[in-house]
Formats: C-alpha cells, structure tokens, sequence
C-alpha cells in the first residue's frame, strides 16, 4: 500500500487506455487493485502489470466500441442522407431504373452471365435505402 | 470456460469478495500457480457480469479508495456447478485410464 501519487498518475495513465465507458464503470476500483497489489514504496507499475493493462485495453476497444462506433457513423449517414432527400430520393429512383435497366440490357442481349450476383443485391440495397428514406431516423 | 474464470468464480462461490480479494484467493486456490493482474481480472468480472453470472454485491470506501465487492449469482452458481461437474468427469477418466487401480470410483 502506497500514497506515492507518482504511481497513481502512472496507474491512471494506462488505465486511460481503456474506453470511456469502461473506465467510468471500473477505474476507480481496479486502481484499488493496483495499488493495494503494488510492492511498499514503488514508483513504477511493473512491465508486467502494463503490459496487461494495454492488452486488455486494446481488447476492451476493439470488443466495445467498435461495432457502437460502426452503427453510430451509419445512423449519422441516414440521417444525411434523409436532410438532403430532396436529391437522395431522385438519385436512388434514378440509380434503381438505371440498375434495372443494365440488368435487362445484358440479359436481354444474353450476356448477363453472372452479373445478377451483383445486380440484384444492388438494386435490393438501393430499394432498401430509398424506403428508409419516407422517415427519419428514430431517436 | 477459461481457467482464469473458473478461479475467479470458484473464489466468489466462497462469499462476497472485492477484486483484490479475488486475486488473493485465487492465488490460494490454485497453490500459487495463477496470479491474475488487475487488467485480466476487470475484463473477466465485466465479461461475467454482462452475461449475468456474477453481480455487484456492495462498494466500500477504505482509505479513500473504492472497493466494490462481487457476488455469485444464482446463474453463476449454476454455471460454476456445471463446469466443476464436466472437469472432474474428465480428470476421473484420465486418472483411471493413467493408474487403473489406484482411482476411487
């Protein structure tokens, strides 16, 4: 047990590696750990101990707040996307007869071959994103 | 389950522990073999509690540091149950096929 702040501020340095959320739930608990596991009158956190703190860290990041991050810059495009519909909904009809259009072409000319693997999945995600257009985002 | 979460569970199944506390006692357990640091120990007892097998039994303030303490849920109980129940079936068929004679059924 220690009072030595310097090891504190070194303990909450790596401690501030982990996600905001993470830490607000945690910190102040695992310095407790930390410090009551630290040797009397050491200054340092051990390599060892750091070491663990930045693994678990860098697990807890990419665990965390990476799908949330994904989902987060996502909404913020529909909601783009749904401020300027004025354009965004002539576009998506446009691009849907254009995809439309290509499909029967090739089709219709018998060089479609594989290209509806790409076509139809296209146009799907194109009919998708005009329909979430008729309402904005919830919450 | 990783031997890491049994430990930490197998210690809670004791009583209420803070993190310290579960450290210590699962040094104990395992005779000195595993010595969880604190970066390990948060992310199993999150992992835990997210899923329910473990919960925040009470927090404490001793000399101006946070101590929160865990506690087994019933869940947990369960769940420890079950694993201990599987790794001792599968220590007894190892041990009875290693010395045939010598394991008590």
């Amino acid at each position: 047990m220690s009072d030595d702040s310097g090891l504190e501020r070194r303990y909450r340095r790596l401690l501030a590696l982990y996600p905001a959320a993470f830490r607000e739930e945690h910190e102040e608990e695992m310095l407790t750990v930390l410090i009551n596991g630290a040797a009397a009158g050491q200054r340092r956190p051990r390599l060892a101990e750091a070491a663990d703190l930045l693994r678990n860290a860098t697990f807890m990041r990419l665990r965390k707040t990476q799908p949330r991050a994904f989902a987060a810059r996502q909404r913020m495009m529909m909601r783009w996307a749904y401020r300027h519909r004025h354009v965004m909904i002539p576009i998506r009809v446009a691009l849907g007869i254009w995809i439309a259009v290509v499909t029967a072409v090739l089709y219709g000319s018998g060089r479609g071959g594989w290209w509806a693997a790409v076509l139809v999945p296209a146009e799907l995600l194109n009919l998708y994103l005009l329909y979430r257009l008729r309402r904005p985002l919830e919450s | 389950m990783q031997e890491a979460t049994f430990l930490i569970l197998t210690a809670l199944a004791g009583g209420d522990q803070h993190g310290y506390g579960i450290i210590t006692d699962v040094e104990q357990i395992s005779d000195g073999r595993v010595r969880l640091r604190a970066g390990t120990l948060y992310t199993a007892l999150d992992r835990l509690r997210g899923d329910g097998l473990v919960e925040v039994d009470r927090e404490e303030i001793v000399d101006n540091r946070l101590r929160r303490y865990y506690r087994l849920t019933s869940a947990g109980e369960e769940r420890l149950s079950a694993e201990a129940a599987r790794l001792k079936a599968n220590a007894l068929v190892a041990m009875s096929r290693l010395d045939p004679v010598g394991v008590p059924q």
